[in-house]
């Protein structure tokens, strides 16, 4: 009984310590590629579309919601001590440092993560991954660091849109809901967030988008089994894509400025 | 041509290629069959280097393929054109495009309008003239294999692997693309591996065959003498009898 379940937990850590090594191989194999960079132009365009383009509703929508939910969230508290001078800052400082990033960087795994894991790992299972290498084109440098590169831009534009979408909410919801105007929420937000907590958010959705990339390419091209290895992948991606993003920004939270 | 001399693959830690001895002269002709999972594609794909075997040695042209790192395999693998038996056609590009693919992979400079011409003709070769702009999503089976032939044959590559041609594919068709194989062969004096379960319609295409069985080579000879082979398992199999060691 003790045995087996010793037996399942070193399984486990044996397991993810594969899991990991299988990622850091694939981000050194990435770098090779970048130094200096030498990968398929076309194919990084094409990401950069799929990835970004068609985020963008999806990213607006949510971000829209976040800044108008944190409103709602202190509109009692604003309005039972007057407080409708640090709105703006309130809004401004959490979603530029912390909301914003993590809650687009979830909302990016599930959507074009996910997708990519799919996409790679259905390449695997069809062989062609395969026919790329019998071509001798190296997998990495054509289908991998295009992607990886896409993911680390497109999250960190979407980051940007995102946050100008989250404050336009947070504002409308403000004047609505808290009885706080828009000037008092625009002079209480520009003379208390800093440049520093924009950058602070943006260095965090790069690496958020990193991770992603990372984890998505890793569960996809190491896929086994047909088509249910292929829904394992996104689920075990989806996973440690939300894990990586969790700890690292704990992290950085520490780190940066 | 290509050289292997006692080839022995594990993959997940399983024996699935044991001691395969095996030489195919430029010009020859091969079919190789067996039962399923036999290892037949694994063979092929090792032959064209997606495979490094653990044990014997492998050569093609006189080059140690499995000596060489991966980057370098691309002068070995140029001399080979590959259908897999998934088709492995690229789901991100066209039909067209995946047809041209090689072609524009091997010839950067090629310009675009020959790219195109290349790989209509190719594809009226097959008979799909007309699905140059589909998606290889909106193909059916059939068509999806004879585009993965068109594909395999763009460069004229010495050595052709074909690995299951004509599965799903009906009599008349199954002869078509033979004829076509055949005509291929003819112009470009090509070398031709072709693995199929269609063993009658295999055996009027090729010259040689090789039978593997659990990985081991169980005969390996003229297409003549598969006949005679007394080895019971090649004697079910060729005559498709139920009782038996298989
Ligand atoms: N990438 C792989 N990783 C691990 N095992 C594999 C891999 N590819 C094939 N195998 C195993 O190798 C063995 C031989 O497979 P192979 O695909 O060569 O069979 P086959 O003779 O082509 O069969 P079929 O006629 O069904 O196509 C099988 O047991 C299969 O499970
Ligand atoms: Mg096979």
């Amino acid at each position: 009984m003790a045995g087996n379940f010793l037996a399942a937990v070193g399984a486990s850590v044996l397991n993810l310590c594969a899991e990991v090594g299988g990622i850091l191989m694939l981000l050194f194999r990435v770098l090779i590629c970048l130094l200096p960079p030498r990968f398929d132009l076309d194919e990084t365009w094409r990401n950069l579309h799929k990835m970004g383009v068609r985020s963008v509703p999806i990213i607006v929508l949510t971000a829209f919601f976040t800044g108008g939910i944190m409103v709602i969230q202190a509109a009692v508290f604003v309005k039972k001590f007057g407080a409708t001078s640090l709105v703006g800052w309130g809004a401004g400082y959490a979603v530029f440092r912390e909301i914003g990033p993590m809650l687009l960087g979830l909302m990016f795994s599930g959507r074009v993560g996910s997708n990519n894991t799919a996409e790679l790992g259905t390449m695997v299972v069809t062989e062609q991954i395969d026919g790329l290498r019998a071509l001798s084109i190296d997998p990495v440098r054509y289908l991998i660091v295009p992607r990886v590169l896409s993911m680390i831009v497109m999250l960190f534009l979407l980051t940007i849109l995102g946050d100008v979408v989250a404050i336009v909410g947070a504002a409308l919801f403000g004047t609505v809901l808290a009885d706080v105007s828009l000037a008092s929420f625009w002079v209480s937000f520009s003379q208390n967030v800093h440049v520093a907590d924009v950058t602070h958010g943006l260095i965090k959705a790069a690496v958020f988008g990193f991770i992603v990339a990372l984890t998505s390419c890793h569960f996809g091209i190491t896929v086994k089994g047909g088509a249910v290895g292929v829904g394992r992948a996104v689920n075990n991606a989806v996973v440690a894509a939300a894990l990586g993003i969790v700890l690292s920004d704990y992290l950085l939270t520490y780190a940066l400025p | 041509m290509i050289h292997c001399d006692g080839l022995s693959l594990q993959l997940t830690h399983r024996p699935v290629l044991s001691d395969v001895t095996w030489h195919i002269e430029a010009g020859s002709v091969w079919g190789i069959i067996g039962p399923p999972a036999s290892g037949k594609s694994v063979l092929a794909k090792t032959l064209c280097g997606l495979f490094t075997p653990r044990q014997g040695r492998l050569t093609v042209d006189g080059v140690d393929l499995p000596g060489l790192p991966e980057p370098d395999r691309v002068k070995v693998r140029r001399k080979m054109g590959m259908l897999f038996q998934n088709n492995a056609l690229f789901d991100f590009l066209r039909v067209r495009e995946n047809v041209s693919f090689p072609l524009a992979r091997q010839n950067p400079e090629m310009p675009h309008h020959e790219l195109v011409a290349r790989a209509q003709e190719r594809l009226r070769a097959v008979g799909l003239s007309g699905s140059e702009e589909k998606w290889p999503s909106e193909l059916s089976g059939g068509m999806k294999k004879r585009v993965g032939i068109a594909r395999a044959t763009i460069c004229n590559a010495p050595v052709l692997i074909y690995d299951e041609p004509t599965a799903g594919l009906d009599p008349v068709t199954t002869s078509k693309i033979y004829d076509l194989l055949t005509d291929l062969r003819r112009k470009h004096a090509s070398t031709v591996i072709a693995i199929s379960s269609d063993i009658p319609a295999l055996r009027r295409f090729v010259d040689h065959i090789l039978f593997l069985h659990e990985g081991r080579i169980r005969y390996c000879g003229p297409e003549s003498g598969l006949e005679a082979c007394q080895d019971p398992v090649v004697y079910q199999f060729v005559r498709g009898q139920t009782e038996g060691p298989l």
